[in-house]
């Protein structure tokens, strides 16, 4: 059993149930919530989501999250977003009308080109060394959507092949989105979640350090 | 590169998974969460549940199923199918754990409220279900409540062309559960040859499965009695089949991923 307490960001949208039983099967104690007293007390947050990218924003913005958010990436708390709670992380979506999101990672959701969606499995490729995903280059996780991150190169950390390059994982410092589902990845899924968590976990621990001591 | 997916399919009849023949006879196999448990550890490419008699008694999905199974901790991607009469039903059913829907009734009554879905869930999260049969040279669309058929509608054809739906799940009711039997005419003559098809029905052997895999349009497989006849089923038909675009089989981690930190 870890030590580590992993918040799930509960906004009424997407299927909770499904990563909290993922991160429970690694040992991870697990709180879901959507009040800030609850969620402070965790020490990596997951931001999940299944559906559209303006109502999932209203549906932040009806429960005084975005505030809460912004304030955590601010104060550089780890935080992983799933799918749609990639999409959320980024500055902007396109999906049925322009909608602002949280801003955490620079760039825009736009339409997939060459398909309409983009579901299944599918490998990713790595573009940096000595990253947390290492061990999962070239493995295949689950994909579901229709809409893709477009943004700067420095931020896609993999990516993934199907009529174009999209972006897998995005990252900009102890923000991460990955746009597959790792919950729903079998064996190779719940390994990279797994290592994602520590690592950020364990980087914020050495930065806080090196500020506080 | 995308890999085409072997879907198991679990049919759930009175709250006991069955098997099914031809949209009309069943056996009784069990107790759905096992056949499910199975699935996942097999590393199937999805889990499909069926549940049938919920639209043809006008009952709400099956919610106690969907909470049953979402105890089990799938780590594989869920489809259910049974019941969803509008959006309010749709979303609980993905917060009750799964990741995509099915909609076959509703495509009968009420092709806005599918229209609806796709605008609250996103496209990529329906599935429309088709059963069809081939008939003197044409396609029949099948309704398993009235157990009529009837021509395809072009409302149906404009809802499947106007990408509110990401996959069709193309059946061949009449040979469900016959072996070596699903009719290629149902996918062949399909109208629209640039949307994503799933085929299910009468799909039992490697080398029937391999020649529909190779078209284009064939994204999935649906297996669902052909599974039940053996241990580790998926791998042994993904091993058989032996298809380039298939996941590799995978076999359950004996060793715990659980954490040290």
């Amino acid at each position: 059993m870890s030590n580590l307490i992993v918040g799930i960001v509960d906004y009424g949208m997407g299927n909770h149930a499904s990563v909290m039983h993922s991160l429970k099967s690694m040992g991870f104690k697990v709180r879901i919530s959507a009040d800030p007293q609850v969620l402070d007390n965790t020490n990596i947050l997951i931001l999940p989501g299944v559906g559209a990218f303006p109502s999932a924003m209203q549906a932040l913005r009806d429960r005084g999250l975005v505030n809460y958010l912004q304030k955590q990436a601010e104060m550089e708390r780890p935080m992983i977003g799933i799918c749609l709670g990639m999409q959320l992380l980024t500055t902007a979506s396109y999906e049925f009308e322009y909608t602002l999101g949280l801003d955490f990672i620079e760039g825009e959701i736009v339409p997939l080109t060459g398909s309409k969606w983009h579901i299944g499995w599918n490998e990713i490729k790595c573009s940096q060394q000595d990253s947390p995903l290492e061990s999962s280059n070239h493995q295949a996780f689950y994909f579901n959507h229709s809409f893709t991150y477009q943004g700067a190169d420095k931020y896609k950390i993999a990516i993934a092949q199907h009529n174009q390059a999209i972006a897998a994982v995005i990252r900009n410092g102890n923000i991460v989105g990955l746009q597959f589902h790792p919950e729903k990845s079998q064996d190779p899924g719940r390994e990279l979640f797994k290592n994602l968590i520590m690592g950020l976990a364990n980087a914020k621990k050495t930065f806080d350090r090196s500020c506080h001591g | 590169m995308l890999k085409k997916r072997l879907i198991g399919v679990v049919t759930v009849k009175d709250g006991w998974a069955v098997q099914s023949f031809g949209y009309q006879r069943y056996l009784p196999l069990g107790k759905p969460e096992c056949l499910i448990k199975n699935l996942d550890r097999w590393g199937a490419d999805e889990i499909l549940i069926q549940v049938i008699d919920r639209s043809n008694q006008k009952i709400e999905p099956d919610f106690p199923l969907l909470e049953s199974i979402g105890k089990l901790g799938l780590s594989t991607p869920l489809i259910y199918g049974g019941g969803i009469r509008n959006v309010a039903d749709g979303v609980k059913v993905i917060q009750y754990g799964a990741d995509r829907l099915v909609v076959d009734a509703l495509l009968h009554d009420d092709l806005q409220e599918v229209q609806f879905l796709s605008e609250r869930l996103g496209a990529q999260a329906v599935i429309a279900s088709v059963p069809l049969s081939w008939q003197d040279g044409r396609l029949e669309w099948f309704d398993y409540r009235t157990q009529t058929k009837m021509a395809i509608t072009n409302q149906l054809l404009t809802t499947v062309q106007s990408g509110i739906i990401s996959e069709i799940l193309i059946s061949d009711w009449f040979h469900e559960g016959q072996v070596n039997s699903f009719e290629a005419n149902l996918v062949k003559n399909f109208p629209f040859q640039n949307i994503p098809i799933i085929a299910f029905g009468g799909l039992s052997e490697p080398a029937q499965i391999g020649k529909l895999l190779v078209e284009p349009n064939i994204v999935a497989i649906a297996i669902g009695n052909f599974l039940n006849y053996q241990e580790q089923a998926i791998q042994k038909y993904k091993q058989a089949i032996a298809f380039e675009q298939f996941r590799r089989p995978t076999y359950a981690c004996k060793y715990s991923l659980s954490t040290n930190a």
